[in-house]
């Protein structure tokens, strides 16, 4: 049994940890264990980055995810987003007259 | 490892054992499976009141009187009796002992009703924070209403509707609402949704949402009405635009109190309500956008719009929820289904409305896979949690307990049609305000019990001469006490139908069984304790 473990305690094996060289307990060692510093600085946070806690309930955020899907419009023809931009614009502004003034 | 089932074993184990994070509720909770209440006094001498239920916090027992116009509230305590005996555990309890004046003393009587109006005893919601109580007192309902004001036509009319807001502690009414030529759903609280301090309550007959909210004052505020218009300046800035207008659909004030006749017909059949609009652009967004191709959409949004333009027009709100303070789940459907009894073959819609934004979140039919999937891993988001006690947001459901989810699973393999039991599933959504027990003794995780016969729900059961059961869950899977309801020796006469219901204590192992008939014979309440 290794005698750098303070006491006799029980061990299956009484060759376990014979090899082991031990400090010498009376006189600790006094060096520092060795820290490590990155090298990069990706994994930084950004400086203006606020952490809070998301005030929607997850069943609240799931709902706002799949109205946003829904009414995402689909990228499946680009050359037809032009003319649909250009028919839009009179009804938008149809929409907002008719809206209460924010 | 091995949990001892013994309760001084129990006691010793928590005081080294700090439960793991989030499970305090879970480990207090299993002392209920020692402290159970398995001594039943029968057919005890009350008052002859039709008792609603105790409070959340325990702290009260709401009553009322049997002509529905007083509100009587007591305070549960416990019996206290000495036993000159020397064995004492074995010995009956003495008669003085077996009355309801040993559990309840009364604090006060407070008549809530006028003489022409009734007390809703079906309706009680509870604000716990300040222990203010609301209660619906309503005059006679009037069916075939013409349809004035703005009302819908098909719903009935209940000339005078008063809210009253009470403090528990000495029953003083702190403030009352009134709504005339009105009607809300006051049967198991239905049109009405209490959230921390916000009430919601849903004017069937006008089609509006109004939002109010309890003061620590005990004052009730008005905050908002959503029905016709959706945000608080939508009138002003309607009428005001219409008068710079100059059209002559605007009348002037003075000619419409002269002339009551000339309302304002043009203007009013013209624009849909706001809260209308909202869903009707929500549900053409989301068609629009369903198409890449400009064609297929335009033949899109006639099959799927157009044709039920009308059907969509006439939906009315049914009944509403709160999902946090900004959001609502509103239940849209038909006006027939509205007042009907069987409301579940009539098709309904529910929509998620941000009151803030005033815009529609989410719109889906009552038979969407969606919702549904979202019901059963959320469930817990939409009976919306209580800051004050912990303790309910333990009750049993599905998102809680193993046990509900099995059973939810076993309902759902057993169903011959998915979407029949996804209808029937949603059909409780938007749930009923404090509809449910929070005892511990309807924890599934603890005791196994007959869901036809008792459950959380508190509403009236068909009732059945043997007692009801409660089964340990866990092994030794005993059985630890029953709830027998009627007189001890039972009911002879056979042929009466009887209903029970059950009053839980929330804390105290403490319960009410009422058993009564159809007719109006008086009910023989039996009070389960603890000995």
């Amino acid at each position: 049994m290794g005698s750098w473990i303070v006491g006799n305690w029980p061990s299956f094996d009484p060759h376990n940890f014979s090899q082991l060289r031990p400090n010498d307990p009376s006189a600790p060692s006094k060096k520092t264990p060795i820290t490590y510093h990155p090298t990069h600085e990706r994994t930084l946070p950004p400086p203006d980055q606020v952490i809070s806690s998301e005030a929607k309930n997850i069943l609240l955020r799931q709902f706002y995810q799949r109205g946003d899907e829904k009414l995402r419009p689909k990228r499946a023809a680009p050359e037809n987003l032009a003319p649909e931009q250009e028919c839009k614009h009179p009804r938008a502004s149809v929409a907002s007259s008719s809206e209460p003034p924010k | 490892m091995f949990r001892s089932n013994n309760i001084t074993a129990r006691i010793f184990q928590r005081q080294i054992t700090t439960p793991s994070p989030g499970t305090s509720v879970h480990h207090a909770r299993r002392f209920y499976e020692n402290i159970v209440p398995g001594c039943t006094i029968h057919d005890v001498e009350c008052p002859d009141l039709s008792f609603r239920k105790f409070t959340e916090d325990g702290k009260y027992l709401i009553s009322f009187s049997r002509t529905h116009q007083d509100l009587i509230v007591y305070r549960p305590t416990w019996l206290s009796f000495s036993c000159k005996q020397e064995d004492c555990d074995t010995q009956d309890l003495p008669l003085k002992a077996k009355k309801f004046e040993s559990f309840f003393t009364q604090l006060y009587s407070v008549p809530l009703a006028s003489a022409s109006e009734v007390i809703c005893k079906d309706f009680f919601l509870y604000a716990e924070t300040n222990q203010f109580g609301v209660f619906a007192t309503s005059t006679a309902q009037i069916h075939d209403a013409p349809a004035t004001g703005g009302a819908i036509l098909g719903v009935p009319s209940i000339e005078k509707i008063t809210f009253h807001l009470l403090r528990l502690e000495d029953g003083v009414v702190l403030d009352e609402r009134v709504f005339c030529n009105d009607y809300i759903n006051l049967a198991q609280s239905m049109g009405v949704f209490l959230f921390e301090d916000l009430l919601a309550i849903v004017s069937l007959r006008y089609q509006r949402i109004h939002i109010l909210q309890i003061r620590d004052s005990g004052s009730l505020v008005d905050l908002r009405s959503i029905g016709e218009f959706c945000r608080e300046d939508d009138e002003l800035f309607l009428n005001s635009s219409s008068q710079a207008d100059g059209t002559a659909q605007h009348m002037p004030i003075n000619n419409v109190v002269n002339d009551p006749n000339l309302e304002q017909p043009a203007q009013e059949n013209c624009f849909l309500s706001g809260i209308k609009q909202r869903l009707l652009s929500f549900i053409v967004r989301g068609i629009q956008n369903e198409q890449k191709v400009e064609t297929m959409r335009n033949q899109s949004l006639k099959k799927k719009f157009y044709f039920h333009f009308q059907d969509y027009v006439d939906l009315i709100i049914w009944k509403v929820q709160f999902l946090d303070r900004h959001h609502l789940l509103i239940k849209f459907g038909s006006v027939e289904a509205a007042v009907s009894r069987n409301a579940d073959n009539h098709p309904s819609f529910f929509a998620v409305y941000n009151m803030e934004s005033t815009e529609i979140i989410a719109f889906y039919q009552m038979s969407s896979d969606e919702l549904y999937l979202l019901y059963e891993q959320f469930c817990d988001y939409f009976h919306v949690p209580s800051k004050s006690s912990l303790y309910m947001n333990f009750i049993s459901s599905h998102s809680n307990n193993i046990y509900a989810l099995e059973q939810l699973r076993n309902n759902k393999s057993k169903a011959t049609s998915f979407s029949l039991f996804i209808k029937k599933v949603l059909a409780s959504l938007p749930f009923n305000c404090q509809s449910q027990n929070p005892s511990p003794y309807f924890d599934q995780s603890l005791f196994r019990y007959d869901e036809k016969l008792i459950s959380a729900a508190d509403r009236h059961r068909q009732s059945t001469d043997h007692p009801i059961k409660f089964i340990l869950r866990r092994p030794p899977h005993t059985l630890k006490f029953k709830i027998k309801t009627g007189p001890e020796a039972g009911i002879t006469d056979c042929r009466t139908k009887r209903i029970s219901s059950f009053i839980f204590h929330p804390i105290l192992p403490l319960a009410l069984s009422v058993q009564q008939t159809l007719f109006s014979q008086p009910a023989v309440v039996n009070i389960h304790f603890r000995r």
